[in-house]
């Protein structure tokens, strides 16, 4: 949201300016004095960029199965599709050591207080994926299921939906690599944004 | 050994309790008065020419809309609108419950299957639970969506919902709840934004802004 009119809306400047950093002379100068004729024997980055490659390199998911998309989840994670090629195989049976919650499968009112506690146990920074019709939005139950929460979204905040009924395992990789691009582009400190705590505070379980 | 004779058999024993025999549809069954269902899954399981020593199932059935004799029209089940809200109605329901019992005799290898009726303002069934004690879960299952009541039961809770759940969630009449334990059931319409984004303000960061830290 730039200020300045002449720069387009979504256009990232900063990251622009970044990549376009050139070298110090003086830098290389001080390489050459120790001997290094390779001028490409270093890297430039920052801090952010390396918390976040070393985040989306390693999102650990609880173990958190609920209903016929888990055993898909259970497909994705064993050899053929393999998600640990992402990073993201060490399932933890702790919600205290996981990063990412794959919501795979229907909330019935009995598992949304324990969704919810497992969600408030996980530790910052946390993501949320939703896997399949019910926990996006009820699914097949949404018309007569007396026992189903119509979405996850309406006990804790998400970042990726992931469709079908359920989907298949490169669905899943698909929505963990557009959550890996999600953490990719993030900078700063890692704050809940302010439109999900405002959001929090309507959903009616959080009272 | 056949369904009519297994009747038959039955119907010898149980007198007037027994109401009649059908096998026009899929599977045969015989009607039998509540008061005598303990007697005669007593009588099919010890006689030796029955031996009824399983109780594959049993089953609850809200006859909502449908007379004794099976006539009636369907009526409407109350769900969620479109938007998510429950529908409500003043509709109270009307008709029976009904519980079956499909038998299976694993030495004799045959099946029977009984039917009684109860009026829906009592609802109370004999237990079969003393007899076959698979039976206990099978009348909790009942007693927990359908609200049919099973005199002697030893523990008769709900056994899928939570204890304190209002209501029977599989009568025909049943209204859809909105909330239960501060856990929203009632949805959201589809073609509305859960997230709304609010209009970012300079003292207020939104947190989406990769240039804000």
């Amino acid at each position: 949201m730039s200020k300045n009119p002449t720069i387009p809306e979504g256009y990232d400047i900063q990251r622009e300016q970044m990549l376009d950093f050139k070298v110090p002379e003086q830098l290389l100068k001080v390489l050459d004095a120790d001997g290094r004729s390779d001028d490409k024997n270093f890297i430039l980055t920052t801090v952010d960029e390396v918390f976040n490659w070393a985040r989306l390199s390693s999102i650990w998911p609880v173990t958190f199965g609920l209903a016929c998309c888990a055993i898909e989840m259970m497909a994705a994670s064993a050899t053929r599709y393999d998600i640990d090629r992402f990073g993201a195989g060490a399932f933890r049976a702790t919600p205290r050591q996981a990063d990412l919650m794959i919501v795979s499968g229907t909330v019935t009112a009995k598992m949304a207080t324990r969704l919810k506690l497992i969600y408030d146990q996980m530790p910052e920074p946390k993501w949320v994926l939703a896997m399949g019709s019910c926990a996006i939005g009820g699914g097949p139950y949404f018309k007569y299921g007396y026992h189903v929460v119509k979405g996850v979204d309406l006990l804790v905040p998400v970042d990726v939906y992931v469709p079908g009924c359920p989907p298949r395992p490169e669905v899943l990789l698909e929505g963990l690599m557009r959550l890996q691009d999600k953490i990719r582009g993030r900078k700063g400190k890692f704050i809940t944004p302010k439109w999900i705590t405002d959001y929090a505070k309507k959903i009616p379980y959080r009272k | 050994m056949d369904q009519k004779e297994i009747y038959e058999l039955l119907a010898e024993k149980l007198g007037a309790a027994a109401l009649g025999f059908n096998d026009e549809g899929v599977e045969a069954y015989a009607d039998v008065e509540p008061g005598g269902i303990a007697e005669a899954c007593t009588f099919l399981r010890d006689d030796e020419r029955l031996a009824f020593d399983q109780l594959m199932c049993l089953s609850g059935i809200d006859w909502d809309g449908y007379d004794e004799n099976g006539k009636g029209k369907s009526v409407k089940i109350l769900g969620y609108t479109d938007e998510g809200q429950p529908e409500v109605s003043d509709r109270v329901g009307e008709g029976d419950f009904g519980v079956v019992y499909s038998l299976y005799s694993h030495s004799l290898r045959h099946k029977f299957t009984l039917r009684v009726r109860t009026p829906r303002a009592t609802a109370t069934v004999p237990t079969v639970s003393k007899i076959w004690t698979t039976a206990a879960w099978h009348e909790r299952e009942a007693w927990d969506l359908l609200g049919i009541k099973f005199e002697g039961h030893a523990d008769l809770r709900r056994i899928l919902l939570e204890e304190h759940w209002v209501g029977h969630p599989l009568r025909k009449d049943y209204q859809m709840p909105a909330m239960w334990d501060n856990v929203p059931l009632n949805g959201q319409a589809y073609n509305e934004n859960p997230f709304p984004k609010p209009e970012p303000t300079p003292d207020q960061p939104t947190g989406d802004d990769p240039a804000e830290g």
